[in-house]
């Protein structure tokens, strides 16, 4: 169901114009005085309702605001930040930061970068999610909750929305800005025997609709109910996008920073062929079918990045302190500066193969389809072996259909070596969140063999 | 703050909320770190707002601002009601509380050495001093330690007359050695991993970590773990560390345990419970070594407050008791579906995230062995310590760990380090196969810092006591030779 047009700001809790963050950001940049001083400030209204047994149990909204101030000066360098408006936060921040870096130890110290032209755009932004009210995701959890439970069944998820306004400037001319939303819809639907699940993401919430969402979960509990064991074991697998979203952020936290690479944590090997030719993922902050966003938490633009192109591995994510290390520009993948994470690589984007759903159970033959991966973990990071579970819906693939649901299995995997063996990628991608709240842009997947431990 | 609360509170009220509180927070965090000899870090944040909660016709809404000018406050509340009124519209049943006495009252963290009142300069002198002492060991990558301290001033108030002001202050540190190799990442930590332990307490809790102290123990320990041969694979005795015992006890115990994944009120995201109503006071949850407490008056406990978030004092609840379960963390709400008292475990992670039941201090009590006699008295098996992967199911029943460091025991007798160990098992079998519990000279309070709940993500600081503890077949393997 599409928001219905409205004048007005409907959210509820005032925020301020992008024009008066940007006021706020240079009052503090003089006020800090220094041509190596970095302002960045966030301001985001924030609002999820949230349901559960076919009725909402929860329904949030705040509005906050972070100002965060870097100074970098004489070999050193300190770091302030202010939530909510804090009495004298220009003040406090200046003098908060200044005598952080006083006391610094001197050594190398990565200096802010310069302005690099890059423009503000594109951005995930749109008006109708702005502007979306609590009555409106009522209705929204109402049009989820009805089928479900006319199915039988009852419903469990959220519906939420989000504005964010990021604001960067520093003393070298750094001067960016942009407004960002994004909208989510998931619904878990529970039978007497069994889970689905369904989930919908994007930056506009007139993309997202309610019944499609609940009739796909209905759909995948209907089919999840009684589920039997099954001998854990190395089975084919064909891994719906909410999986393959799981895989690759973990494939990517694994190995794509430059920082991993520096300090020979990383599992890639430039220029080797690790996994499959079927694979590419790149991380592309502009890409129109995902969530763009122009610019890191330093205001440097954030440039595409081939990470695995065809198998290969190929790049890196920099920040400008990785950047610095290796003599090259950074690709705007900076987390808040200083940190002792590196860089991140957040705008994950799979290339599409051109298989559909029943190919890829044909590619499958007999093995197992998987919804979901959950409570993924790190195992051995090196060797890129993960632990985790299946859920909401594991089914057996018999001669390429879709056969009897399984009960949940342990999984412990390299993700590089089950990546090694593709056997088909899906056509058509869809957006995902990852517990880190990144966007991924993903099919579905076949590989030759997954690893079911228990 | 309490000028703010109740104008807040009038304001939930004149907009016909039946019942309505509120939070005022003022939260400052200190961090500092450094890493491989470079300053990484120091950071100072301050946070401040205030969070509404309003039920109206029987549902829920909350609130959240920054912005504490008088317009702000009461547009908020407001706001927490019209949330309230939507929520409504998709009701089958009205929310009920568990009743809870009104309270007037103050507590504030036992601190023995402000961490605040610390020069900067002495946190960084403590970690430039680890820092270094680990970088001179030979085979070590990187290297880094770390120091957060967070001061949280809290003022709760109630549409049934609590009036509750809380200082909670915590102090936490820790560090990390790595070495590597072609095709190893090894990792030890100190004095637990999740990059540092963290205790209700002031600068007293990091002086007792001795950072510079163990820093090359822990840097050598990664360096050996090179060449240590890969821990063995079958079914056999596991003995457990205090850290690696309160991690397990978190994820296996503390989550379950939680009422609202009972009702489903998590089912969306954390999951749900294989603990049901039906099997309080009748289910064999573990050996008669394992009682299990949640206690919020401990000493030290990242869970150790006054009243939680709904104004209910802190209490002690046995939620195991000599293997058989008893009970679980609840709220007022939760509590009142059963006919039960709130056991005083709902929690926020900050004004602007509504409270949740949250483990407060979820402890092992101890037994009346020792890690050594343990050991002794084991013919064959392994010792692990210090976590390093964790996964469990949604049901919390299936569950997988590694430890950074293991040692092969044989014939009574620590023989061989051991690396990149895993054990896996289901919970009531695990728990039940316990036959040893260290004593109270071996149990420490423990604190976890990442532990995530909740549609927004909160992200909640748990404690948890805990002893080594011996387990009988169990199947250990290896991640990778």
């Amino acid at each position: 169901m599409p928001v219905p047009a409205r004048g007005g700001f409907g959210v509820g809790l005032v925020s301020a114009s992008p024009a008066e963050l940007l006021s706020i950001a240079d009052s503090v940049l003089e006020a800090a005085g220094r041509d190596s001083a970095e302002v960045a400030v966030v301001e985001q209204q924030h609002s999820l309702t949230r349901f559960a047994r076919n009725q909402i149990h929860q329904n949030v909204t705040e509005t906050s605001r972070r100002i965060r101030l870097r100074v970098v000066a004489a070999d050193r360098v300190g770091v302030a930040e202010v939530r909510g408006e804090v009495e004298g936060a220009t003040e406090r921040l200046v003098t908060t930061a200044e005598a952080a870096r006083l006391l610094a130890p001197a050594g190398e110290v990565t200096p802010l970068p310069k302005p690099d032209a890059g423009p503000d755009g594109p951005v995930a932004f749109s008006r109708a999610t702005a502007e979306s009210t609590p009555e409106w995701r009522a209705s929204q959890v109402r049009a989820i909750a009805r089928p479900v439970a006319a199915a039988g069944f009852e419903a469990f998820g959220v519906v939420e929305t989000s504005v964010t306004q990021t604001v960067v400037v520093s003393g070298t001319g750094t001067r960016r800005r942009a407004e960002s939303s994004t909208a989510s819809m998931t619904c878990l639907t529970r039978g007497e025997a069994g889970w689905g699940y369904a989930a919908r993401h994007h930056s506009d919430v007139n993309r997202l609709d309610a019944e499609a969402l609940a009739h796909e979960a209905v759909q995948a509990c209907g089919r999840n109910q009684g589920a039997t064991s099954l001998e854990p074991g190395v089975y084919p697998v064909v891994l719906a996008p909410y999986a393959v979203a799981e895989l690759v952020a973990h494939l990517a936290d694994l190995g794509f920073s430059a920082q991993a690479h520096q300090e020979r944590r990383s599992f890639m090997r430039p220029g080797e062929r690790l996994m499959s030719e079927r694979l590419t993922v790149v991380d592309d902050a502009a890409d129109l079918a995902s969530m763009p966003f122009p610019f890191d938490d330093e205001g440097v633009s954030t440039r595409g990045v081939s990470c695995v192109e065809e198998g290969v591995c190929r790049g890196f994510v920099h920040d400008s302190a990785t950047a610095l290390r290796e003599n090259v520009p950074s690709t705007g993948h900076a987390l808040p500066m200083p940190n002792t994470y590196g860089p991140w690589a957040r705008h994950l984007v799979v290339s599409p193969g051109d298989r559909s759903l029943e190919d890829l159970l044909v590619d499958c033959g007999t093995g197992l389809y998987v919804t979901r991966l959950w409570y993924v973990r790190d195992v051995h990071p090196l060797h890129t072996i993960i632990t985790g579970m299946t859920r909401d819906g594991t089914f057996l693939i018999d001669q390429g259909r879709l056969g009897r649901p399984v009960r949940d299995l342990r999984f412990t995997q390299s993700i590089v070596e089950a990546l090694a063996e593709i056997r088909g990628v899906g056509r058509d991608r869809s957006i995902e969140l990852d517990e880190g709240e990144r966007a991924l842009l993903v099919p579905a997947v076949c590989l030759g063999h997954f690893a079911f431990t228990s | 703050m309490r000028d703010i609360a109740e104008l807040v509170l009038d304001a939930a009220v004149a907009e016909r909320a039946e019942y309505a509180d509120c939070r005022v927070v003022q939260r400052q965090v200190q961090a500092v770190a450094v890493k491989d000899g470079r300053f990484a870090e120091t950071s100072s944040f301050e946070d401040e707002g205030v969070g509404i909660r309003a039920l109206v016709d029987g549902a829920w809404g909350f609130a959240g601002v920054d912005r504490l000018d008088a317009e702000s406050l009461e547009e908020a509340a407001r706001l927490a009601c019209r949330l309230a009124r939507a929520s409504a519209r998709v009701r089958v049943r009205p929310v009920r509380l568990a009743p809870c006495p009104p309270v007037v009252g103050r507590y504030a963290t036992p601190v023995r050495r402000d961490p605040f009142e610390v020069s900067l300069e002495d946190k960084l002198d403590l970690l430039i001093r680890a820092d270094e002492a680990m970088g001179r060991v030979a085979g070590v990558t990187t290297h880094e330690a770390s120091l957060e301290f967070v001061r949280e001033h809290r003022y709760f108030g109630s549409s049934e007359g609590s009036r509750i002001e809380q200082l909670i202050v915590e102090s936490g540190g820790g560090m990390d050695a790595t070495a590597t190799s072609s095709d190893e990442v090894q990792t030890r930590s100190h004095p637990n991993s999740f990059g540092r332990q963290q205790l209700c307490s002031g600068y007293e809790a990091i002086e007792a970590m001795d950072l510079p102290g163990n820093a090359e123990r822990i840097a050598a320990e990664a360096v050996a773990l090179l060449s240590a041969p890969a821990c063995p694979s079958g079914t056999m005795t596991l003995i457990l560390d205090g850290t690696q015992a309160a991690l397990q006890v978190h994820e296996s115990c503390g989550h379950p345990t939680e009422l609202d994944r009972v009702r489903g009120d998590e089912a969306a995201f954390a999951g749900t419970s294989f603990l049901t109503p039906d099997l309080v006071g009748r289910f064999r949850y573990g050996s008669e070594h394992i009682t299990i407490t949640a206690d919020a008056t401990a000493p030290l406990g990242l869970g150790t407050f006054g009243w939680d978030d709904e104004g209910v004092t802190a209490q002690r609840t046995v939620l195991v008791d000599q293997g058989i379960f008893r009970a679980y963390m609840s709220s007022r709400e939760t509590a009142a579906d059963y006919g039960w008292t709130s056991s005083g475990a709902m929690r926020a992670d900050s004004w602007n995230r509504i409270p949740l039941i949250r483990m407060t201090n979820v402890n092992l009590e101890p037994g009346t062995s020792s890690l050594e006699e343990m050991i002794a008295t084991t013919e064959s098996g392994v010792y692990l310590e210090t976590n390093r992967s964790w996964s469990i199911d949604d049901r919390r029943l299936n569950f997988q760990f590694g430890t950074q460091n293991g040692f092969l025991i044989e014939d009574g007798k620590r023989v061989r380090l051991v690396k990149n160990a895993l054990y896996a098992g289901r919970t009531p079998q695990f728990w039940r196969s316990c036959d040893a519990v260290a004593g109270p000279s071996e149990w420490r309070m423990w604190g976890t810092v990442n532990c995530g709940k909740g549609q927004p993500d909160q992200v909640m600081h748990v404690g948890h006591g805990a002893a080594p503890c011996r387990f009988q077949r169990v199947a250990v393997s290896a991640s990778a030779s």
